[in-house]
């Protein structure tokens, strides 16, 4: 193993100093000289037709600049089913559905300008349920599109389900759900659009997807009507991204159109109710799944079909069976595969790409159905997941190819660190999930490439210019760490400028947990190139073989000969102040060798996979079904870890989001509606909440990452719900199949298991009805 | 944000005053986690707000060496209780409460009168209080008055105050002999957390230190207002206390309780909660009341 100063240290995140005293600047401290205030007026029905809006008295009231509604715009379609519109015309479908926008001098005459926008509206049926939603007859949402089922076909069969559950020794059957949660930034989005006078458009936004997004903005000024003219994204500091800024929304589009059509920076900055109604959440999924094995517990198929809520609208979270086929063939081998996903609209809220991108929702289904094949087996469930675990070398039904894979490992580790086989008082228990993640990219689209430029000024110092996205995951920190290996600097003589596509090169966006493998390595390639011309200067320079010249400690130095260095700052400026002087930059763009899905859905889609399992030890109250985590312990293969400080904060941060999602998180959505709009009754956990956590790092050093690294920015929140719904069964024999797992749902299914019905009563013979439930 | 003109009385007559002058415009605030609040969401909107913080007094709990009672200012906030050794060591029951409303910023600007006067089903800082027989005290135009704390409440977000009046401060009488009391909040996580339910329980004990000669169950959010479980309170009196007691006074709690369905809880659920908090607390509270008597 190479001797590594910059990699593998626990750098603290370059902006922490700034972020902690408050000097950064996010999208709520930004201004824009004439700017303007733009709001957004809402729908006040699910699902009704738009008669008629009379904005004359909003137009009038002082201040007031612009007023648009869907009949003002031009026809600019969004998402990736292209069936949403900045604002709505003709009918609404959800609550959240965006009627009407002003832009005005300040927020409060913006505001009290929408108060004055009359909307008359004719409800129309409206369905919130996608299996009601499936059915013949059942209002349409989008009438052109015939059906309420998406025209996406998610649909794999490998090997033959059918002849294996014949075959099965022991099989098991079940249906599990999830609801809506959604991401919680701590910054809430918000965009400032401003035009300059021949039309080319500057937009200040919070995205993880730069270069996305501005093809997106110009395919919008296009059906504007202006073509030839140039998009500026320019991001703030996010506070927070999560899956959430990977689709560009309406609120940035009509910041766009009301800067268009007042000629002047418009900002729209939504407020935490906003944030929570109108961005999108996690997909909810209904899940029938079966597993089966042989006498051996060899695990022989997996059957599951899911429906999916695609609410009113279609983003990203219609295409997250994509990342589920992962798991659900090839988390543990499995020879027969059969899986059928099915998008619904309904008159709900629409989802979005979210940490883990559908792969915890597909975990929960499997891996609690894993425990419950092992119960019926009759083998350990720890046992159980080693006979089936990957191994390195695995190429699975789907096509993925298996490379490093530390997941018996990460079992060990789990196992051990939990103390495993310590007797358990009454009431407590232990239970287990793994995970398989992407760790090295995800070609979801033609590209999954990322750009880098790289030049050193006259003092050593680099200034590198990323595609990816930093939006607190630390990106920036772990670039610099890269670099100031390669080319023998210090983490602070590297400066990562990310935030401009005028400077920035191509990303295709900070997803999949693909930033350190694929921007490190772009970042790598570029400093290699760097490094290359360096050294060729310094051989000159040191009149040295250039084989025997390496860069250390800032210098060049001779491996056998001390005397033999210089400081790389001193070439530079001999560089820069010679005659026939030369620039040192390089640029270096990296696509992996990954591949699309083909048409069966095969393919490798990542480089590398990552892998990983959670252990919980859980005390279940069975007077009050509160379940209470005693050690929780995350064990990753990542690959190597280049920050082993914010790798420990990406797993606790997971983690702390996967029991939010497997525990209290829910978006309680009544006909539609969102009743909890606010960190008061949407239950995001506190940091009094935080469980003890241990996050043990197993090094598999993959060959294609930087330095050896594989992703880790999803993998902390994938198996923890199956995880404490295992634990909780063998505490108290009880198992929830619907999340979250509230005292509510454990408290009635432990009285299930008794016999008795909610108030603790014993049911017999149409006893049931003496407990009163009150309205 | 409706904009308001900020005015800081350093007495109680100069408060009055400023209320009266301006009328249903002013609105009296405290720590402002309330009140600010509503102004945000539209539901209230003064054109002056009546800061009570100045006013010189009334902020921290003290101990009346005559008569023995507490006396705790309406203005004091919760971490100013959650932090006095007089309330953590005589009147334990307040500190669980206290200790455990929103988070360590809100306890330090948010005032017990105001959780008090904000009258929500869920006030945690309302059950310990009633739980101990306490009294409010309250100063306007007319003078001085004092109501039993219990009736204080008349609905949700209404409470027992003339307009311009002020909650001055909360009498806690003298801790009996022989007695324990506890509260516990019921939710969902650890911070910034209101209480799905709330459930207080006060026992005092005859010599033999078994037998109940006084409860007090109090509960919050199952009523519109802080609600007395008086069955349950009848059926302990004069009984040992031990766990089927204490179970069956649960379970009476529970049924003259009138939990409901919300977002934040469903009412069987609640229900079930009466019972075995009630349980629970009464266990704590004789608990507390042995070791206090050792």
């Amino acid at each position: 193993m190479q001797n590594l100063c910059s990699v593998g240290k626990r750098v603290p995140k370059l902006d922490a100093v700034d972020k902690a005293t408050g000097r950064v600047k996010y999208i709520q401290d930004l201004k824009v000289a004439g700017m303007l205030y733009g709001k957004i007026l809402y729908s006040k029905y699910a699902h009704a037709k738009i008669v008629k809006i009379n904005t004359t008295r909003a137009r009038e009231l002082p201040g007031v600049l612009a007023v648009l509604t869907g009949d003002d715009i031009p026809d600019i379609r969004m998402g990736v089913y292209k069936d949403n519109r900045p604002l709505k015309k003709e009918k609404v479908c959800s609550f959240r559905d965006e009627v009407a926008a002003v832009a005005a001098t300040s927020p409060e005459i913006a505001e009290a300008a929408l108060k004055r926008i009359e909307v008359t509206y004719e409800a129309l049926p409206a369905i919130f349920d996608p299996e009601a939603a499936m059915k013949e007859g059942a209002p349409l949402i989008h009438e052109a599109h015939k059906t309420n089922v998406l025209k996406m076909p998610w649909k794999l069969h490998y090997g033959d389900v059918e002849a294996a559950k014949k075959e099965a020794a022991h099989t098991v059957e079940d249906r599990f759900t999830t609801t809506w949660v959604t991401h919680c930034c701590m910054g809430t989005s918000g965009a400032i659009a401003d035009f300059d006078p021949a039309n080319n458009l500057t937009i200040h936004t919070n995205t993880q997807i730069p270069s996305l997004a501005q093809k997106d903005f110009l395919e919008a000024l296009k059906t504007m009507g202006i073509s030839d003219r140039r998009v500026r994204v320019v991001k703030p500091c996010i506070g927070g991204g999560f899956g959430s800024k990977l689709d560009t929304y309406a609120y940035e589009y009509i910041a766009i159109l009301l800067a268009f059509h007042t000629r002047r920076p418009v900002k729209i900055e939504f407020d935490r109710t906003e944030e929570f109604i109108a961005t999108s959440t996690r997909q909810p999924t209904i899940t029938h799944i079966s597993q089966g094995c042989d006498q051996n517990g060899k695990l022989l198929f997996r059957d599951i079909a899911m429906i999916l809520d695609n609410g009113a609208y279609t983003s990203w979270g219609a295409t997250t069976p994509s990342v589920m086929m992962m798991p659900i063939t090839t988390l543990y081998r499995v020879p027969n595969v059969r899986y059928e996903a099915k998008c619904v609209y309904t008159n709900n809220t629409y989802a979005q790409a979210m940490r883990g991108y559908g792969n915890p929702q597909a975990t929960y289904a499997i891996e609690s159905t894993m425990d419950m094949l092992a119960e019926a087996a009759g083998i350990d469930p720890v046992e159980f997941r080693r006979i089936n675990a990957n191994q390195p070398g695995d190429v699975s039904t789907q096509g993925l190819r298996i490379t490093t894979c530390g997941l018996t490992e990460c079992m060990h580790a789990v196992k051990e660190k939990l103390e495993w086989d310590r007797p358990r008082q009454a009431g407590e228990g232990i239970g287990m999930a793994s995970l398989i993640h992407v760790g090295g990219g995800a070609r979801v689209y033609k590209s999954d490439g990322c750009g880098t430029i790289i030049k050193m000024d006259d003092f050593g110092k680099i200034d590198l210019f990323t595609g990816a996205t930093d939006m607190g995951q630390g990106s920036d920190t772990v670039i610099a760490q890269i670099v100031a290996e390669e080319l023998g600097l210090e983490v602070d003589d590297i400066h990562v400028i990310h935030t401009d596509t005028d400077v920035c090169p191509w990303d295709v966006g900070s997803h999949a947990s693909r930033t350190t493998f694929i921007a490190g390595n772009a970042a790598l390639g570029a400093a290699r190139k760097l490094k290359a011309r360096i050294l060729e200067m310094g051989a000159k320079l040191l009149e040295s073989p250039l084989e025997k010249l390496n860069l250390q400690g800032r210098h060049i130095v001779h491996q056998d000969d001390a005397e033999k260095k210089m400081a790389i700052g001193k070439v530079l400026r001999k560089a820069h102040f010679s005659h026939g002087g030369q620039m040192l930059m390089a640029e270096h763009f990296y696509d992996p060798a990954n591949e699309n899905m083909g048409k069966d859905f095969r393919g490798n889609m990542s480089m590398t996979y990552t892998f990983g399992t959670h252990g919980v030890r859980v005390k279940v109250d069975e007077e009050t079904g509160k379940v209470e985590i005693l050690q929780y312990v995350a064990a990753h293969d990542v690959g190597k870890a280049i920050n082993p400080l914010l790798l420990e904060g990406q797993v606790y941060g997971g983690v702390m989001m996967g029991v939010g999602y497997a525990l209290t998180e829910q978006v309680i959505s009544e006909k539609g509606q969102n009743m909890n709009p606010n960190f008061r009754d949407y239950k995001i956990l506190t940091a009094k909440d935080v469980v003890p956590i241990k996050a043990p790092v197993l090094e598999t050093y993959d060959e294609d990452g930087p330095f050896g690294a594989k992703g880790i920015g999803e993998p902390g929140c994938v198996p923890t719900a199956p995880a404490i719904a295992n634990a909780i069964y063998d505490a108290v024999g009880v198992r929830i199949k619907e999340l979250p797992i509230t005292p509510e749902r454990v408290l009635a299914a432990i009285r299930e298991k008794k016999g008795l019905d909610l108030c603790g009563q014993a049911v017999d013979k149409g006893d049931a009805d003496e407990c009163i439930i009150e309205e | 944000m409706r904009q308001f003109t900020y005015l800081t009385p350093k007495t109680l007559d100069e408060a009055i005053s400023l209320h009266v002058a301006h009328g249903e415009s002013a609105r009296y605030v405290a720590g402002g986690t309330d009140v600010l609040v509503k102004i945000k969401e539209g539901k209230f909107a003064p054109d002056y707000l009546i800061s009570l913080k100045h006013i010189i007094g009334q902020d921290r709990p003290f101990l009346n060496q005559e008569t023995g009672e507490l006396y705790i200012g309406a203005f004091c906030t919760h971490g100013s209780i959650e932090q006095s050794p007089l309330v953590q060591h005589h009147y334990p029951i307040i500190h669980d409460a206290v200790k455990n409303i929103g988070s360590v910023q809100i306890r330090n600007v948010a005032t017990i009168g105001g959780n008090l006067v904000n009258a929500v089903p869920s006030a945690d800082g309302a059950i310990p209080l009633i739980v101990l027989d306490s009294k409010a005290n309250i100063y306007g135009t007319k003078g001085q008055r004092s109501v039993d704390l219990q009736r204080f409440f008349l609905g949700p977000g209404q409470c027992d105050l003339e307009a311009g009046e002020i909650l001055t401060e909360i009498v806690i009488p003298p801790p009996l002999p022989r007695t324990g009391s506890a509260y516990i909040k019921h939710g969902r996580r650890e911070a910034m957390e209101l209480p799905m339910l709330g459930v207080g329980v006060l026992l005092c004990l005859e010599e033999d230190m078994t037998t109940c000669a006084k409860a007090r169950i109090c509960l919050g959010v199952a009523a519109p207002t802080p609600f007395r479980a008086l069955a349950a309170e009848k059926y302990l009196k004069g009984k040992t206390v031990d766990e089927n007691n204490l179970t069956e006074a649960g379970r009476l709690a529970g049924q003259e309780s009138k939990v409901r369905d919300s977002i934040r809880g469903v009412a069987w659920y609640r229900r079930e909660m009466v019972g075995v908090l009630v349980k629970r607390m009464g266990l704590k509270a004789l608990e507390r009341a042995k070791e206090r008597h050792k």
